[in-house]
């Protein structure tokens, strides 16, 4: 389909003699929101890190009509896809700002950048001299998402954005991830919180031992009783 | 007072040559997460090259420069050349690499230029002295101490503001994550080593000039202290750099100044002691990471 963006076809990983991901196909389409879903070691992460090309991989990629199989992870940034690692992962030793500025291509219009994440983040504006480190969990999220924004990408990656945050940051999180939404741009999200984000989500994937196990729409997998037994222990 | 001005001297001439030399560790390690034993190999490289312009001729600092500049150039194609093939390999292999590139050298050094120690001719007005009070302090050492400073001052500037200053500490904290920011890999490599080799170089030229000399082998201590330095500080830290260099310097000088004349013979063995004190308060190095992941 023409609108498709992101494409994903036989995507296999291994550690060694482990099968992390045994050929996924994902489809992502521009500014759809797909939820990547599975317990622990169900290969949602390796899937992500091999998309910007973190890790090797079998099987192909494909980016806004272009094929990145094998592409180094800058081209892969360069070319619009963004993500935010599992953990946050900032520069402790770093200022908010020089993060940011890091994430920014070298010869970006800084100043107009930043004028509009600031816009979408004011709560940066007070930290922008602050370590990372030193930061909350929460702010260090935006932080990490503000980092991701700076390359201006079509595709946003977030692995696990909930994670080891209190429910009312989770939500202020997933307020931002709403407003981002609105902007066009595409997000997959891993998550394991799966009913928070099978609200948010326009479609979802749902893995077990490295395989697609279930798809569809969000909506519809809500409602699934595989899903509530797989992933909710029966609930 | 006179022996404290002059224990200072000493230890901040001394202090900020094994900062210099640390950096340029520290700098390859967090990119790399490689000790490179070769980089005394790079100073050793700068005595010659120095050594040469002044015997072609050349101005003192005109002969420094292009020695400093030349040992740069050579770690990035050291890396090009030994580091680069087996960059994904594990640590060990790294490790062993940068031994082979240093033994290499050395015997090109030996076989090609003399396995003999030659002089370097410095300038006259280097090896006069000035007075600070009743102490009398060499030119060599406040040009040393100068540079070194100044170096240090530069690159803190270049660290806090520059682009590739940010890329190289956030690549101390999480190399892959610098990926992730669009920034190409070997490219941040290929500039750590050329900052590695410049700081090399500078630490070069200032211990050769300080010692009036260089030889084949004349590499092998400074990187050794240069990786004790690495180790008190936290290896991968470039503060740590920096503060291990001094407190090596500041141990050895005062076993130097102040140990008796009949227990000198164990100077060595007892500023690695002290080391070995300070790193079971500090398992990691004063200001290394807790959990250190890189070999």
């Amino acid at each position: 389909m023409s609108d498709t963006l992101l494409t994903t076809t036989g995507l296999a990983v291994s550690y060694g003699a482990v099968k992390a991901v045994r050929g996924s196909d994902l489809e992502v389409k521009e500014g759809e929101v797909v939820a990547l879903l599975g317990p622990n070691g169900a290969g949602k992460s390796s899937t992500l890190r091999a998309i910007v090309g973190l890790i090797k991989y079998q099987g192909s990629v494909t980016f806004a009509g272009e094929d990145l199989t094998g592409a180094p992870t800058e081209r892969i940034v360069s070319m619009g896809i963004s993500m935010v690692p599992e953990g946050r992962r900032l520069f402790p030793q770093l200022t908010v700002r020089e993060n940011l500025l890091l994430g920014a291509p070298r010869k970006a219009k800084i100043d107009a950048l930043f004028d509009e994440l600031l816009e979408k983040l004011p709560i940066l504006r007070e930290r922008l001299n602050q370590q990372a480190g030193t930061l909350s969990g929460g702010e260090q999220q935006q932080v990490a998402l503000a980092r991701a924004l700076m390359s201006k990408p079509r595709l946003l990656l977030i692995d696990e954005p909930s994670l080891g945050l209190a429910p009312t940051i989770v939500d202020a999180v997933y307020q931002i991830l709403a407003d981002l939404r609105k902007t066009g741009l595409a997000m997959v999200i891993v998550e394991q919180e799966v009913m928070r984000v099978l609200k948010f989500a326009d479609r979802a994937y749902a893995m077990t031992t490295g395989q697609i196990a279930l798809q569809g729409r969000a909506e519809d997998l809500l409602a699934s009783n595989e899903i509530k037994k797989v992933y909710l222990g029966g609930a | 007072m006179d022996a404290l001005i002059s224990y200072l001297v000493n230890v901040i001439s001394l202090g900020g040559t094994y900062a210099l030399l640390a950096l340029g560790l520290a700098v390859v390690f967090s990119v790399l997460g490689l000790i490179n034993f070769a980089h005394g190999e790079l100073m050793t490289l700068t005595g010659y090259v120095l050594l040469a312009g002044i015997l072609t001729g050349q101005q003192f600092w005109v002969a420094v420069l292009i020695a400093v500049l030349a040992c740069g150039l050579a770690a990035v194609l050291m890396e090009f050349a030994a580091f680069r093939p087996v960059r994904n390999a594990s640590g060990a292999t790294l490790l062993m690499t940068s031994f082979a590139v240093s033994m290499l050298l050395q015997v090109l050094f030996q076989n090609g230029i003399s396995a003999r120690g030659q002089a370097i001719p410095v300038p006259p007005w280097l090896t006069t002295s000035i007075s600070i009070g009743n102490s009398q302090i060499s030119k060599v050492q406040v040009m040393s101490i100068t540079i070194g400073i100044l170096a240090l001052i530069a690159l803190k500037i270049f660290f806090d503001r520059s682009y590739w200053g940010w890329a190289i500490r956030a690549a101390a904290d999480d190399f892959e994550v610098v990926g992730l920011m669009g920034i190409k890999a070997s490219r941040l490599i290929s500039f750590a080593f050329l900052l590695s080799g410049l700081l090399a170089g500078i630490a070069g030229v200032l211990w050769v000039v300080q010692r009036g000399s260089v030889d084949p082998l004349m590499g092998f201590k400074p990187v050794l202290a240069a990786f004790i330095v690495a180790v008190i500080g936290g290896l991968g830290s470039l503060t740590g750099a920096v503060a291990g260099g001094f407190i090596l310097s500041a141990i050895e000088i005062a076993l130097q100044t102040w140990l008796p004349a009949g227990v000198m013979p164990y100077r060595d063995a007892i500023t690695y002691t002290v080391v070995v004190i300070i790193l079971s308060f500090f398992p990691n190095g004063i200001f290394g990471k807790r959990d250190q992941e890189k070999v």
